[in-house]
């Protein structure tokens, strides 16, 4: 509440906010968890007056007043202390007392978090709930055609290839005269996207990892995933679990020195390197992360004071073109590994994709190429970028692969495809549109955060607050006191849970196309879409 | 023709094939007729030997010469027996519910496929997926395969019941005797087999032992079998070893746990610790404990931590107040009933509580009253600051051989020598008035207060002081004496002199400080009309002389927006005096004022009131001036560091500054004199936000009863003892506790307190504050 008499342009009432917690006096014990929990201190206790009038019947007696006063847990309106929406406060109530519910009209708040002339920055997603994705359908159903297969009797082999694949006359060539075949790993399609040590909490990375070198030796799954841009722990580096890993380096280099050290002493070589040019939730706009989270941990294995906020540039400094970039780079870091290991750039989603793509299809060390669509996540980033900026994945990975196909290269250069896959909870729908679109794997961030550790953010703007280290579950933190609250274990076993049961979903899709150890990359005949201009544009069936 | 003749049905006339559908007919109608024994001579047909409804009836036979089509023996009946001399295509028995089908050579692919009842003997080989989707139904006996080779690819998928018995003799299958993975959605019956077996699904069957009902079972039944298939010569090698075979069973339900995989605790020690080191991932970069935490924490582990700031801050009140006088302390002083001490603290900090808190003063702490924030009113700290009048006059301390000399004996110079003398100095004051008190005694109209309350207080400072009235005007000379002749010299000696208009017959009007002051002796007069130029605060005590002394139309003009407040404007509205402005007046005439604008104002009196400066005339060379003022530090000390200036002469203001600036000067010649390092710092003042006014309530109007007043006290940033932290705590993690050295502390339990911020939501003083807890590094 406001002092009487002062108000600023930015004063806001409970309604003009997106969030508004909904607090049940009756059913409150006032047991304090729900303002201990909420991450932005938005709740607070708060002193209440009270007044009842006393009337007697037929006013025989003079009317008076009774005065008092109660406790009551209260929501600030305040913009830099307004709720997220994050639900914890629902979550430790003993009674169902509180919980936030979202505004239903437009908030007055988007127009004010903009104090001091600093735009909004947060961490989360696009926040759009629509998608082409979802709406893409596999129509083609073999029944009584083909040998259709069932996905839970049939033993299926879902796998794809990571790396530079050369065509038959090459092959035998190198082969035959001994000369170097570039490396191809056999990886399985859905690869956990670059989250970065320092983005993620050590707890959730250390899960996930746990998570990922479980699939791989007790499950036979060859799951990989990617470090992100934050460095990688040196334990890691020397374990024979870096086999699992696809390091990533980016335009700061966070924590390569490292990476370099370790070479001598790795005991296997990474999956792949990704050299990372853009991501798809804030394309233009290099990585971010707050001074909130540069805790002593994160800039030891970053190489950076603590305290600071770590802007990456947009680009490589000293790579000024495609040619020098790509060429550059991705011989250095083939030739630290003695070109044993697959480098691939990523990209974001952009109209400029396929000039990117026929470069590499002329570099004969490039292993592929990711391309990270507008749905993606991020950690921090200012809104705008978010919102606004970058390019759908679905017609950026047709036109890229319809693009290989006119070239005849569709079977050389693996496109990963990442940006939105699960945003809704569909991953291996969307999944399976992707790699029928032409991918020939899938990379995911957002999904296994919510589904492995719970993140709780959605796209209609809950929570978000990932880029301050505030993160009420513990995944986006640097703070113990928070990322405590996550058991590596527990999201081990959960990444787990979300890998059987894609596969298992990804079967199901496969089966019936009769596809059971060949990954039905490209075919697109199998896809239709609702919408005639959608499926002109991705070049598949329209259905109604 | 008699039932126990065989009927032979042929598959063939004339040359050709008879359809499969005729053969059916045909073997329906003989069984119709009586028959009960029919040999086939198949050619091809399907479905031969299945639903024969009069088996049910009695027993039936049908032996199967020839090639066999598929599906021999579907939906077979109880009572009817098969057998088919020679190899079976595929579907033999499928759907079965009670036929004994013996196949005396090998079947292809689908043997008992969906069976539920019957026997299916099998003399050789079967192909694959044998033994599928069988079922058994509590009111038959369940389906039994019996097969002396081997069987093909995906046996047993989705069995749900019956047994099977693979007796893995002289199979052509070089493999696995049961094919590759076996029992994939296998949920019911069990499976007797013979032979090597790599795989089976794991998820749906295991490995039991074989009881001894179970190989007795096996034992008879393969004399059934082997005597059905004609091959009693093989008993004894089948049933010579028990441990040559092996029972395969569906999972009980709760035997299908999910997959049977290391658990990830043990995978985390055995596999992930051990190949990264102790403490995982990160254990060599960090020594944080990670271990999983609640998310309601307590201790070192809480975000939050409360802190009990008690006097960490002034109250608004006595940060607003220039003289920083402790307001809070003495309403609590006044609810602790000691009502003496309340008074007598007034003292402390200024000569004149009454004449200025009670009466002249804009009351700065009440209108930085926190109660005014919710638009209660603020506690009248007038009735306080009257209370004073008669308090206690405090004990000096111990004298010190200190001499200084104060010049002016206003409220700031009368500020100095009160504290000093408190403080055990020598003081003496020196003045060219008659009338120690400056412009409160001389100019400040008495109604604004009462003059005997001032002469009180007035006296009250000079008993403890030296007065001296100076007999000629001040000049460099004399001042040097002063100087020369003390420790410290104090100039307090305020601003009269007028500043003067230089328009046309300014000489006609009255300096407004004159005026004041031969008013106040009973030696000014007023006209009728009165214009006084310069509509501030004391062009208004002019206004109301002018009133007293029999004014009744008043004018007050200005160039500017008056400046004027408080009770002067609202004492001088209460004469009537009007105020125009913006006038700038050009020329004072005989029968009144001259304004640029060209408004003519009559006046029988006009009075120029537009500030006043100190006559410095008598200031040595030493002593810098700045902008008509003697210049001074932030401790009014001027460029003789001797030498002090206070009041007026320094800036114009209010008389609670130059009070306070006379305090501030004491304190800095006392810790001079005492050869101490003297701080200035104050506290800052306590944020309003924290303080909790709806425990107050809105009706109540305290009135001028010092209890009540005291008791609508929110005591901003003191803690009132009140205890509602200890009852609010939902963690009874607060105590009270009294200190060794008096006074109390209310303390926190870290062990107990989750950070909840309830004692800060509602400590009604704002003393609680909820603090980020230390980051963990």
């Amino acid at each position: 509440m406001e002092p009487v008499g002062h108000m600023h342009p930015s004063t806001l009432s409970p309604t003009d906010h997106l969030w508004q917690v909904v607090w049940d006096r009756g059913r409150c014990t006032l047991c304090g968890r729900c303002t201990a929990v909420c991450p932005v201190r938005a709740l607070e206790l708060r002193v209440c007056r009270s007044r009842a009038l006393n009337l007697s019947p037929g006013l025989v007696e003079k009317p008076s007043n009774t005065y008092g006063a109660y406790h009551a847990v209260h929501c600030s309106t305040e913009i830099e202390r307004a709720c997220v929406g994050c639900g914890m406060c629902g979550l430790v109530c003993p009674n169902d007392a509180i919980a936030p519910v979202r505004s239903a009209e437009i908030d007055r708040l988007r127009f004010h978090n903009n104090q001091g002339g600093e735009p909004r920055r947060r961490g989360g997603r696009r926040n759009d709930t629509t998608g082409i994705l979802d709406r893409i359908k596999f129509v083609r159903i073999s029944m009584l055609t083909d040998p259709a297969l069932d996905a839970g009797r049939h033993e299926f082999e879902i796998r794809t290839l990571l790396g530079r694949v050369l065509p038959p006359e090459q092959a035998v060539a190198a082969a035959t005269e001994q000369g170097w075949i570039p490396p191809v790993r056999e990886i399985y399609p859905l690869i956990i996207g670059g989250m970065s040590f320092g983005a993620l909490s050590p707890t959730m990375w250390e899960g996930l990892q746990m998570g990922v070198a479980y699939l791989n030796e007790e499950l036979g799954m060859p799951v990989r995933i990617c470090t992100g841009e934050g460095g990688c722990p040196p334990r890691l580096l020397r374990s024979r679990f870096l086999k699992y890993v696809i390091l990533q380096i980016a335009s700061g280099y966070f924590g390569w020195d490292e990476i370099i050290h370790a070479l001598p002493h790795m005991k296997e070589d990474p999956c792949a390197v990704e050299i990372k040019y853009g991501q798809g939730a804030k394309p233009g706009d290099g990585g971010l992360l707050m001074w909130y989270k540069v805790n002593k941990l994160i800039a030891a294995i970053r190489g950076v004071p603590t305290g600071v906020s770590l802007p990456s540039p947009p680009t490589h400094q000293t790579k000024y073109s495609i040619e020098e970039s790509v060429a550059k780079m991705i011989q250095s870091i083939s030739m630290a590994w003695g070109f044993r290991v697959p480098v691939y750039p990523k990209i974001s989603a952009t109209t400029t994709s396929l000039a990117v793509l026929n470069n590499l299809a002329r570099n004969p060390y490039a292993a592929g190429l990711a391309i990270d669509g507008e749905d993606g996540g991020t950690g921090a980033a200012y809104n705008v970028s978010m919102n606004h900026m970058g390019h759908p994945i679905a017609s950026n990975v047709r036109d890229a692969y319809l693009n290989l196909v006119k070239i005849g290269k569709q079977n050389e250069i693996p496109i990963f495809a990442g940006g939105g896959a699960g945003k809704n909870g569909n991953l291996a729908a969307n999944a399976a549109a992707l790699i029928m679109l032409g991918a020939s794997g899938v990379q995911t961030g957002k999904y296994i955060m919510q589904a492995a550790a719970g993140c709780v953010g959605t796209e209609s703007d809950r929570c978000n607050i990932c880029n301050i280290g505030l993160c009420p579950k513990g995944i986006t933190s640097q703070d113990a006191r928070l990322y405590r609250r996550i058991d590596p274990e527990q999201v081990a076993q959960r990444l787990v849970d979300v890998y059987l049961s894609f596969d298992s979903e990804l079967k199901k899709i496969l089966a019936p196309l009769g596809r059971s150890t060949s990954l039905p990359i490209g075919m697109a005949d199998a896809l239709g879409i609702d919408d005639y201009q959608a499926a002109q544009r991705l070049q598949i069936r329209h259905v109604v | 023709m008699s039932n126990t003749d065989t009927l032979i049905i042929k598959g063939t006339e004339d040359g050709r094939r008879v359809e499969s559908r005729v053969l059916e007919e045909r073997i329906q109608s003989a069984l119709a007729e009586g028959c009960r024994s029919i040999e086939v001579h198949a050619f091809g047909q399907h479905g031969i030997g299945g639903r024969l409804t009069a088996a049910e009836a009695a027993p039936v036979q049908i032996d199967i010469y020839g090639y066999a089509g598929q599906r021999v023996g579907s939906m077979g009946f109880a009572g009817t027996r098969i057998n088919l001399h020679g190899q079976a295509s595929d579907d033999v028995g499928w759907l079965n519910a009670g036929a004994t089908i013996v196949v005396h050579g090998d079947a292809t692919n689908g043997v008992a496929n969906a069976m539920a009842q019957g026997s299916i003997f099998i003399a050789g080989d079967i192909g694959s997926r044998g033994m599928t989707m069988t079922k058994s139904n509590p009111r038959f006996c369940p389906p039994e395969l019996w097969v002396l080779g081997g069987a093909g690819d995906s046996f047993a998928e989705f069995m749900a019941g019956g047994v099977a018995v693979v007796c893995g003799f002289e199979s052509q299958y070089r493999g696995n005797i049961l094919g590759h993975r076996p029992c994939v959605g296998m949920v019911g019956g069990k499976i007797f087999f013979r032979g090597r077996q790599e795989n089976f699904s794991s998820a749906d069957a295991r490995l039991v032992k074989i009881s001894d009902e179970d190989w007795q079972w096996l034992c008879a039944g393969m004399q059934k079998f082997l005597e059905a298939i004609g091959r009693r010569d093989v008993l004894k090698t089948l049933t010579a070893e028990r441990a040559a075979w092996k029972l395969l069973k569906a999972l009980e339900p709760f035997e299908r746990t999910g997959r049977k995989h290391m658990p990830l605790a043990r995978f985390r020690t055995e596999v992930w610790d051990r190949e990264l080191g102790e403490g995982g991932l990160i254990g060599d970069l960090t020594a944080i404990e990670r271990s999983p935490v609640p998310v309601i924490t307590t201790g070192e582990l809480r975000r939050f931590v409360p802190v009990w700031e008690n006097h960490k801050y002034l109250p608004p009140c006595q940060a607003g107040c220039p003289t920083g006088i402790p307001v809070q302390q003495r309403w609590e002083l006044i609810r602790n009933g000691e009502l003496d001490r309340a008074a007598a603290l007034a003292l402390e900090h200024t000569p004149f509580p009454a004449t200025v808190c009670g009466y002249l003063c804009p009351n700065l702490c009440m209108q930085n009253c926190t109660r005014t924030r919710e638009r209660l009113p603020a506690i009248d700290v007038t009735v306080l600051g009257r209370s004073s009048r008669n308090a206690a006059v405090p004990t000096p301390a111990p004298a010190i051989r200190n001499r200084v000399a104060i010049i002016g004996s206003g409220p700031a110079g009368l500020s100095v020598a009160w504290q000093l003398w408190m403080k055990g100095h020598e003081v003496e004051v020196f003045d060219h008035s008659e009338r120690p008190g400056g412009k409160i005694a001389s100019v400040i109209p008495e109604s604004r207060f009462p003059r005997e309350v001032f002469e009180e207080e007035l006296q009250r400072v000079l008993r403890t002081v030296a007065f001296a009235q100076l007999k000629d005007t001040l000049n460099p000379e004399r001042f040097a004496e002063i100087r020369d002749s003390h420790a410290f010299t104090v100039i307090a000696t305020g601003a009269d002199k007028a500043r003067t208009l230089s328009i046309p017959g300014a000489e006609r009007a009255l300096d407004a400080l004159d005026f004041l002051r031969k008013a106040k002796l009973g030696r000014a007069k007023a006209g009728a009309r009165v214009v006084i130029i310069g509509a501030g605060n004391v062009g208004c005590d002019a206004a109301t002389e002018a009133h007293r002394l029999g004014a009744r139309d008043i004018t007050l003009i200005d160039i500017r927006r008056p400046a004027s407040f408080g009770k002067e404007r609202a004492e001088a509205e209460k004469a009537g005096a009007r105020f125009l402005w913006p006038l700038t007046p050009t020329a004072i005439g005989k029968k009144g004022v001259e304004t640029q604008e060209g408004t003519f104002l009559e006046a029988d009196t006009v009075i120029v009131a537009i500030g006043d400066v100190p006559d410095l005339a008598f200031l040595p060379g030493d002593i810098a001036v700045r902008n008509g003022y003697i210049g001074v530090n932030e401790q009014f000390q001027t460029t003789d560091a001797r030498v002090y200036a206070v009041g007026d002469s320094v800036r114009p203001g209010l008389i609670t500054e130059a009070i306070a600036a006379g305090k501030t000067v004491a304190a800095a010649i006392d810790a001079r004199a005492r050869g101490l390092e003297q701080t200035f710092d104050r506290l800052p003042a306590l944020d309003p936000d924290r303080v909790k006014l709806a425990y107050y309530s809105p009706e109540l109007r305290p009135g001028d009863d010092p209890a009540a007043c005291a008791a609508t006290c929110a005591s901003c940033g003191g803690c009132r003892d009140c205890g509602l932290c200890v009852t609010i705590c939902p963690q009874q993690a607060i105590s009270r506790n009294d200190l060794p050295a008096g006074g109390y502390e209310y303390a926190v339990d870290p062990d107990r307190c989750i950070g909840c911020g309830f004692c800060a939501g509602a400590c009604p003083c704002g003393i609680w504050a909820l603090k980020e807890n230390d980051p963990i590094e």
